[in-house]
């Protein structure tokens, strides 16, 4: 019994395919966002970036980007709740996501 | 139903001696729904911190922090740790260009991202990180390797100019699997770390100093105890304590003769 594959456990997916490694892509809620680059200073994979024009700048997610663990330093961070990962990364093949349920707040039983 | 008698050693119910001599302990009640109590709120909010203020950290909260380490469970009571503090820039500026000229190396030689797609490198590089991730697939995780070469290109750095390093050494004769004593002492540094105002950040690649002599003479790394992990420690820049979301991973629930899943 096993929850891999044969095939799956013997693949190993390609670092620059996308469609193979799924890196999040985190949600900016533009209305939210203050523009204070908090989020760009502490994103550990150099994700984000600000854009726009002087006093009114907003963070996104740049066009190219690789490593977006999903740790969520960016909604730790943020004063304004204007950011954050909703998914964690998966992989195909070897390194796919086990028994992982929804992304969640701490939850109080 | 819990039937005390089965676990009973000796021929004594503990619970029986613990009323007959008098001693008996109150049972602590946890409402349902309750707050987070505050040791709960610490471990909640605590993020890997990569990025601090320069003010030092002063000795003695450091000396608090390992104290709280040296009290973490371990195999056989066996504390298999030692640390090394490094709280000089130039010192940790050192083991950093080490680290990142290891990763350098490692990244031309396995990152076939590196190189545009259907070039030589690219294949030859491919071909190599295949086999190698066959080999060591535990190292060789596209996450880890993104961030080896962003260290590479100096995007991203090892001890994030950090004010305060330590290392944790591991005794390799340690009972059982000491990494995992390693890591139980480490999360009562870094907890207690989170308590008293502190980021911290597991540094991984701090392993990298292993494999050079140099840097072991220089900070007294001998066998049998090598580098297991390090801790960044130093003041967040920023308020980074918000809660966040996370996975929720799988539970099984063995209970009254069934097998339920959780989330």
């Amino acid at each position: 019994m096993a929850l891999l594959s044969k095939t799956e456990r013997r693949h190993f997916p390609d670092w620059d395919d996308p469609t193979e490694c799924v890196f999040h892509r985190v949600a900016v809620d533009e209305a939210a966002c203050d523009g204070c680059k908090l989020c760009v200073i502490v994103c550990p994979a150099n994700v984000l970036e600000l854009y726009g024009a002087k006093g009114s700048k907003k963070a996104r997610v740049k066009e190219r980007y690789r490593g977006c663990a999903s740790c969520n330093n960016c909604q730790a961070i943020c004063e304004n709740g204007a950011i954050a990962a909703l998914r964690p990364y998966d992989f195909v093949g070897f390194y796919r996501q086990l028994g992982r349920g929804e992304f969640s707040m701490p939850r109080k039983f | 139903m819990f039937d005390a008698n089965a676990v009973t050693l000796r021929g004594e119910d503990p619970e029986e001696v613990e009323t007959e001599t008098g001693h008996r302990s109150e049972i602590t009640q946890v409402p349902e729904g309750a707050d987070w109590n505050a040791v709960e709120e610490v471990m909640l909010r605590r993020r890997s911190i990569r990025k601090y203020k320069h003010a030092q950290v002063p000795a003695h909260v450091i000396r608090r922090m390992l104290e709280v380490g040296r009290y973490a469970p371990s195999q056989g009571n066996c504390q298999p740790w030692k640390f090394v503090v490094v709280r000089d820039a130039a010192t940790i500026q050192g083991m950093e260009d080490f680290c990142v000229e290891t990763c350098r190396k490692l990244s031309r030689g396995l990152d076939y991202v590196n190189y545009p797609k259907g070039s030589f490198r690219h294949f030859l590089t491919r071909t190599k990180a295949k086999l190698f991730n066959r080999l060591s697939p535990n190292l060789l995780h596209p996450v880890p390797v993104a961030a080896m070469t962003a260290i590479a290109q100096g995007q991203f750095a090892v001890f994030h100019r950090a004010p305060t390093v330590i290392l944790l050494l591991m005794d390799t004769r340690g009972i059982g699997t000491p990494e995992i004593d390693i890591g139980i002492c480490g999360t009562n540094i870094v907890l207690a770390a989170q308590s008293l105002g502190l980021g911290t950040c597991w540094i991984g690649f701090s392993k990298f100093l292993n494999k050079s002599r140099e840097w072991c003479v220089r900070l007294g790394v001998e066998k049998p105890y090598e580098i297991s992990e390090a801790i960044t420690v130093g003041y967040p820049v920023g308020h980074p304590q918000h809660l966040i979301a996370r996975d929720t991973h799988e539970i099984a629930w063995l209970e009254g003769g069934k097998k339920e899943i959780l989330y």
